[in-house]
């Protein structure tokens, strides 16, 4: 049996009324990374404080290292051994010290030889690529390097258990993978164990183990492979026209998330020729054409809802579309193609640094338009603009056909949600739209109207006298985007609206944005970090350092890399950071890990498929799967950063 | 206890004050500039009450009665105005503290021996400053009718004026001011000052210091880490301690030499005084950092718990003597009053420890107190 790092048991944790965490239990292995995942609220901080014994509870056992976390004096015996890093990106580092202050800092605490700290500190650095860096303040660091020095701070006593919440997010896709492969490194090397939180269900076949949180209580757990096995279904996705009322129909009966110009399902309980089958029959009896149906890889997110669904049969989850059945749905040929947003060259200094740099981009009427960037990378400050916040420095921008400087008639035509959901929490849901209809003006009949459109609209029936302070954070959300939406606007901005929802909350509000677009013609400017997001666009743009590096249809922007770089095969092995190793060492070009596969990057896929089955061969490598593998968004995301960071680097 | 963990929690901490530019005007600008504010900003001194005349006689007498006024260092003469109504527009304005009227016939009257009146108007929007300028004004007015009888008197008799003066003020008052001899205000406010900043600054700094951890979460690095609860502390609040010392000696030299205050008493023990009384402010930003969260309600609880007690309880504007029963009680339960004194004692009286001891054993009980409840409640493993 292998020695145990952690047994939790029965952990129970209450704030005053509220129960964070709810009789969560988990044992951790003993060099094991283990995955605690689940939506911001679902109590992960609360286990991992709890772990590092920082933080009382109220019912259960921790064990860490055979001690029993019980008292502070008990808790501080283990302190030695751990490392942690609490949530938010380098805040618990100090801004004004320079990167070497910093770590020398946490080494000072933690009372490390000085012949090890300069030894180790050097390998760390040099393997974060900090090392170029170390007299900057830590303030001026990107936001994936404030990350890695947190990393490397959290390490500098060499903790044997790492104790790390929420470490990606906010970062780019390429810091993120950055992080992780540094990680994986680390923890072959040195043997410790790790407990890590994600927000981003994409993480978890990264884990070795993980359970799955929601709302203080755990919904599975298990090896990622374990827990995508334990709903019994089938995952699809289809091409069908008309799109969105084949999406209202299946979306009744199945787990349903529309993107683009496809529909993905999850079918429960069924294999997938059964499954299949049962979705043509519905559709046929509809008059509904399918292009294309075909089998994908199940993910962890349509188990997580599948689970959610069991666990919280009352949940409000599905708003209620009725107002979608309008069937005078116009074939999108009937309305002329119109620019909604176009933006020329448009330019934000802040003294001397530029947040926006020559961003030009256009957007046609009744379009969903994805804005992806890290955090920092000058997307708010971009939407500003647009909504006639704060002025551009250069260029000039139309939204809805007015000019921003026309500030007023802007944002008579505009609805904008902030990341924040400005809502006024000690009014009810009905207090809330009323008081936005006052704002922007409305009379008593058009209040009535658009009132009742917007509870319809946002599935808010029943909430309509509820405090927007009490509501959960996916009906909040909804309300925020029906007050912006309350006076009736052409464009609409939000500005990452999906950052504190969780999966279920996350599709939903797709489908309203879905809904949005298509039959209100509303057009829509969204920007995130999730790339999940992404995918459901008509159009994205990257932004990267305040420019916009690549911009198109997912589908188009997918392809362009494939045809610049080629497909992608993934790899799984029994030995994976030797695979890497040997491909690398082979001049196969940007092998990267990704969990625990290899993800490749290739013009010659069959080719190298088996080149690569006799290379491990001779070396010994038991191969368990090599395949061609879909591109997704953040495959996108980080080829064409990394394209343009080697090419900045030639040009110095 | 590791020195070298001390240590480098102290580095780190004087790098950011020093770094940031907030931080670093908030320690070495912001108390020096309040001493500078308050010490030109408030006089309790009534000098140079403006004030304008109507004199309706135009006499000889009358511009006497009006330069009594305006000779003195108490009055200035700011006009002669021809009308009543005009000076009620003056002191609307505020121009002027007081008018005179001077009724016609007030030479020949006077002369004549019959009673004559002077009408004077005061601005009684403050009390306190009405009631002096009410004494002044009386005063002048007894210093004049004294006049007017003596050279009565002198013309009678026929003896000299300066003699008819000494006998018909047989008694005359000497005074002598103790401690502040010449009575300036700025004598007494200035070191009073310096209680009063050093009552505010400290816990400022120190609560802002330990609550902007716990708002960034860098405090997590403290609870997760082999660092003792003792160790952090001394290496926190150390530094805050430093900045005020530096700051208490800047305070004194502004007294001493921009203000001109006399210190009379025994320096050394002076500076032992106010490094306890420091610690001991230090200590209550402590407490208070261990109650609150974020940066605002640290500053909001702060301001409350220090800036009020220190106005009203440091004896700066009321003397605590003339405390109601119940706020004297309250004054004794802040360390400002017990600092006032030694503060007042040092510069005013020149008295020294064996005078004041019981005041600094008051300060080493309440620093004592602060900084054990302080450990006790800080925690590394805690309730949120």
């Amino acid at each position: 049996m292998a020695e145990m790092a952690i047994e939790v048991s029965h952990l129970v944790k209450r704030y005053k009324k509220h129960t964070a965490v709810d009789k969560i239990s988990l044992n951790v292995n003993k060099g094991e990374i283990f995955g605690l995942i689940g939506p911001d609220g679902a109590g992960k901080s609360t286990v991992m404080k709890a772990v590092a014994g920082i933080l009382k509870f109220d019912e259960g056992i921790i064990r860490v290292f055979d001690v029993n976390i019980d008292s502070e004096r008990n808790a501080e015996k283990i302190k030695s051994r751990l490392g942690f890093m609490p949530q938010g990106l380098g805040l618990n580092l100090y801004p004004e010290l320079s990167v070497e202050e910093n770590i020398n800092f946490f080494a000072h605490l933690r009372s490390v030889p000085k012949d090890r700290l300069s030894k180790w500190k050097r390998q760390l650095l040099d393997m974060t690529r900090l090392t170029p860096f170390r007299t900057r303040r830590m303030k001026n660091l990107s936001g994936g390097m404030k990350q890695k020095l947190g990393l490397v701070c959290t390490l500098i006593h060499e903790p044997e258990l790492l104790i790390l919440d929420e470490p990606t997010t906010g970062v780019d896709p390429v810091s993120r993978r950055d992080f992780w492969e540094i990680l994986m490194h680390l923890l072959r090397e040195k043997n410790v164990t790790a407990l890590i939180s994600t927000a981003y269900l994409d993480e978890a076949i990264r884990f070795n183990h993980l359970v799955l949180m929601f709302q203080g209580k755990m919904l599975a757990q298990g090896e990622p492979d374990e827990i995508l096995k334990m709903v019994h279904g089938s995952s699809l996705e289809l091409v069908a026209t008309p799109h969105s009322i084949a999406t209202d129909i299946l979306s009744q009966v199945f787990q349903t998330e529309a993107t683009g110009n496809r529909i993905r399902l999850f079918v429960e309980g069924k294999g997938f020729e059964e499954a299949k089958h049962t979705i043509e029959k519905i559709l046929r009896e509809n008059r509904i054409e399918i292009k294309d149906i075909y089998a994908r890889e199940p993910e962890l997110e349509d188990v997580f809802i599948a689970l959610l669904k069991k666990e919280h049969p009352d949940s409000d989850s599905s708003p209620h579309p009725s107002f979608t059945h309008s069937p005078s749905i116009a074939p999108s040929f009937a309305h002329p193609p119109s620019v909604a947003i176009e933006a020329k060259k448009i330019t934000k200094y802040f003294g001397k640094f530029c947040a926006v740099d020559n961003a030009s981009f256009s957007v046609q009427k009744g379009k969903i338009f994805g804005l992806l960037g890290p955090n920092g990378a000058g997307k708010t400050t971009l939407i500003k603009m647009l909504c006639g916040i704060i002025p551009p420095t250069g260029g000039n921008a139309t939204v809805a056909g007015v000019d921003i400087h026309h500030i007023k008639d802007v944002k008579e035509r505009i609805g904008y949600m902030s990341q924040i959901f400005s809502l006024y929490l000690d009014l009810t849901v009905k207090e809330n739209i009323k008081l936005y209809a006052g704002i922007y003006g409305l009379d008593k009949k058009e209040t009535r109207m658009r009132l009742d459109w917007i509870i319809d609209m946002a599935g808010l029936e029943g909430h309509e006298e509820d405090l927007a302070g009490q509501l959960p954070m996916g009906i909040r959300q909804r309300l925020a985007l029906g007050c912006a939406l309350v006076h009736k606007p052409e464009v609409l901005f939000l500005d990452e609206p999906t950052s504190a929802v969780d999966p279920v909350g996350r599709r939903t509000f797709w489908d309203i944005l879905l809904h949005l677009s298509r039959k209100e013609r509303v057009t829509i400017l969204v920007t995130t970090h999730y790339m999940m997001d992404a995918e459901h666009c008509d159009h994205l743009a990257l932004m990267y350092a305040g420019k916009i590096i690549a911009d198109g249809s997912p589908e188009k922007l997918k392809a362009d890399v494939t045809i610049k770089a080629g497909t992608l095969l993934e790899i799984s092995t029994n030995r994976l950071l030797f695979s890497l190793e040997v491909l690398e060492d082979t001049g196969f070009k940007g092998p990267a890990l990704y969990g625990n596969k290899i993800h490749l990057l290739t013009h010659t896929p069959d080719e190298d498929i088996e080149r690569i089955k006799s290379l491990f061969s001779e070396k010994k490598i038991e191969v368990k799967s090599i395949s061609k593998y879909p591109l997704s968004m953040e495959d996108v995301f980080v080829y064409d950063i990394t394209a343009l960071e080697q090419e900045e680097s030639y040009a110095v | 206890m590791r020195f070298k963990r001390i240590l480098a929690i102290i580095i780190k901490e004087f790098r950011e004050i020093l770094r940031d530019p907030l931080y670093f005007s908030l320690a070495f600008v912001v108390p020096s500039m309040i001493m500078l504010m308050f010490g030109y900003g408030i006089s309790l001194d009534v000098e140079n009450i403006p004030f304008a005349v109507v004199d309706y006689d135009k006499t000889q007498l009358s511009r006497d009665y009006t330069y009594k006024f305006a000779k003195s260092r108490y009055f200035n003469l700011k006009a002669y105005v021809e009308d009543e109504r005009l000076l009620d527009k003056m002191l609307n304005k505020g121009a002027i503290r007081v008018g005179i009227v001077i009724p016609e016939h007030f030479q020949k009257d006077l002369s004549a021996g019959r009673d004559v009146a002077v009408q004077s108007l005061i601005d009684g929007t403050l009390p306190y400053r009405t009631k002096i300028t009410k004494g002044y004004v009386a005063v002048m007015n007894a210093a004049f009718n004294l006049e007017v009888l003596s050279r009565y008197i002198a013309k009678i008799k026929g003896i000299p004026f300066e003699q008819t003066i000494s006998q018909v003020n047989p008694i005359s008052l000497q005074v002598r001011y103790l401690y502040n001899e010449s009575v300036k205000s700025i004598y007494s406010l200035a070191p009073a000052l310096i209680g009063m900043i050093l009552l505010m600054s400290p816990p400022f700094l120190t609560a802002l210091g330990i609550v902007r951890e716990k708002e960034s979460g860098s405090i997590y690095n403290i609870y997760s880490s082999t660092v003792s609860r003792a160790e952090f502390l001394i290496g926190k609040l150390f530094p805050y301690v430093i900045i005020s010392i530096i700051n208490a000696n800047i305070l004194w030299i502004m007294a001493v030499s921009l203000f001109g205050v006399p210190f009379k008493g025994n320096l050394p023990f002076f500076a032992a005084a106010t490094a306890i009384y420091v610690i001991c402010s230090t200590g209550i930003g402590l407490l208070v950092s261990i109650f609150v969260r974020t940066q605002i309600a640290a500053m909001l609880v702060t301001t409350v718990l220090t800036v009020i007690p220190a106005w009203l309880y440091s004896g700066v504007v009321i003397p605590i003597s003339s405390l109601d029963k119940i706020a004297r009680i309250e004054a004794h339960l802040f360390p400002a009053m017990y600092y006032n004194y030694i503060v007042m004692g040092s510069f005013l009286k020149g008295v020294g420890v064996d005078i004041l001891w019981k005041n600094v054993v008051a300060l080493i009980i309440y620093s004592i107190l602060l900084f054990t409840a302080g450990y006790l409640l800080f925690h590394k493993r805690v309730k949120a």
